[in-house]
């Protein structure tokens, strides 16, 4: 943290240039974010950096649309009904707004680390181009390299989960039981609620037969289905995982909770990349953002209804 | 076609189980004692799925499997582990893990996974071979 207060250059107080020509240290910068065999950041730079803007401006413009549309929605909605209930699927162009919100997000949660990043790298800079590498100078350099590293450690982890949900690889479909998908990820659950007076009840439809889906994909989508549904219990409580046919080529499978619920005026934000209701630390708030675009990518979809202080229920419904 | 199964666990006793029910079966397997040793088989010869504990000193699991996953990843891991953390978990299932199981686990319940696991693997490289 010591490096969030810029720091006292004294090369600038000797009257030299305090920060180099842009063009020089982005060599410097690239190389040692290449040093701890973190490819993410580059990787994400590659992402952001080469789309036209005509892109990004297009996206912006759909995202003030889609927002203004899904803000329509939502008034109609919350004025028709009390127990809220938001249809992801329903408003496609949230997911438009969520891109919005996602660039923002990003550009938020990386710009800090970067700003650190390129302040370290200008003192690095500095102090090699002296004649003489003191020893002062040298634990000074190590100081800087330690800070960088840090920071790209703080990028690696948002870059981890982006890459994780934006990945273009194509599901891989195999024909499993969603119980045998499910069941797996609720024992991991399980044994850490129930130490905190959280127990599970199993609703699962024994008839139901298998279905064709990524089977390590969608367990992920349970895992953090099942971990909100704990985090949202604040002390005894009841989380019920269930699953059903839904019409003649869907199935269902639900994960509901006994805990917080979740304000209305949050119902149009859970999705979104970075939001989260939790502390840092605890939140990430990319989870359901993750799930929702697993879920797309499968071809299902993902809804949720609560009722404010008495829980929430998240369900996913998937071809067969 | 035969599946060419790794265990890795720093417990002599689960590894002596897991071979004896594998070769029982006729499956070929083959044991390393930590992450590190495991890393070092996989240079030398290809394996389709690994059975890996969690909680192992030195290399722990979630970090081979990071380096697995790296290195080859169509190979596939099951992540077994005896003390329940949805932390862990989370990281596991995120850094590519096929599946995240509690021990003990049923060896019949094991060797489905591990069929599963294999299975994806033979669809994904269908899916990689050069057109
Ligand atoms: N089961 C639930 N009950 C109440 N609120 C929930 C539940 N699941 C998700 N939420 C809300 O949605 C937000 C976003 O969830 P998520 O994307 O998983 O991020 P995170 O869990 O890191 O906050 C949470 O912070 C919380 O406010
Ligand atoms: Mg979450």
């Amino acid at each position: 943290m010591k490096a969030e207060t810029p720091r006292a250059d004294p090369a600038s107080a000797a009257g030299e240039p305090a920060s180099p020509p842009a063009g020089k240290n982005r060599p410097l910068w690239l190389h040692l974010v290449g040093l701890p065999g973190v490819t993410a950041v580059a990787v994400l730079s590659a992402m952001v950096l080469p789309i036209p803007l005509a892109v990004i401006l297009a996206l912006f413009t759909a995202s003030l649309a889609a927002w203004s549309a899904a803000a329509l929605a939502s008034r109609i909605r919350t004025s028709e009904q009390e127990r809220c209930s938001l249809d992801a699927q329903l408003v496609q162009s949230q997911k438009l707004a969520a891109i919005g919100e996602m660039s923002a997000g990003i550009a938020h949660e990386i710009n800090n680390p970067m700003a650190i990043i390129a302040q370290e790298s200008d003192w690095m800079t500095h102090l090699m181009s002296q004649p003489q590498v003191t020893p002062e100078n040298l634990a000074e350099l190590r100081d800087s390299l330690a800070e960088i590293v840090r920071q790209v450690d703080r990028c690696k982890a948002i870059t981890h989960n982006l890459l994780n949900f934006s990945r273009k690889m194509d599901p891989i479909l195999q024909q499993e039981h969603l119980e045998r998908i499910m069941e797996d990820m609720v024992l991991l659950v399980e044994k850490e609620a129930k130490l905190q007076g959280v127990s599970i009840v199993r609703d699962y439809d024994p008839e139901l037969a298998a279905i064709q889906t990524d089977v390590p994909l969608l367990r992920q989508v349970v895992l953090n289905l099942l971990l909100n549904a704990f985090q949202a219990i604040p002390g005894q409580g009841t989380i019920t995982v269930s699953t059903r046919p839904a019409g003649a080529d869907r199935v269902a499978i639900a994960v509901a909770d006994t805990g917080a619920g979740i304000l209305p005026e949050n119902m149009s934000k859970i999705f979104n990349p970075f939001f989260t209701t939790k502390p840092p630390g605890v939140g990430t708030g990319l989870g359901l953002s993750m799930c929702h675009g697993i879920v797309d990518r499968l071809g299902g979809a993902i809804t949720v209804e609560s009722e404010p202080g008495r829980g929430a229920k998240f369900t996913v419904t998937l071809p067969r | 076609m035969s599946i060419r199964i790794l265990v890795v666990d720093d417990e002599p006793d689960f590894i002596e189980t897991m071979v004896k029910r594998f070769t029982f079966r006729k499956m070929p397997v083959t044991a390393a004692p930590s992450g590190i040793a495991a890393l070092k088989l996989l240079e030398a010869e290809p394996f389709d799925v690994v059975i890996m504990d969690v909680r192992m000193p030195g290399k722990d699991g979630i970090e081979t499997l990071k380096e697995i996953k790296k290195r080859y990843p169509l190979t596939e891991v099951i992540m077994l582990t005896g003390h329940a953390s949805v932390e862990s978990g989370m990281r596991g299932m995120s850094l590519g893990a096929y599946d995240y199981v509690l021990k003990p686990v049923d060896f019949d319940e094991l060797l489905e996974k591990v069929r599963k696991a294999h299975e994806r693997k033979l669809l994904n490289e269908g899916r990689n071979a050069p057109r």
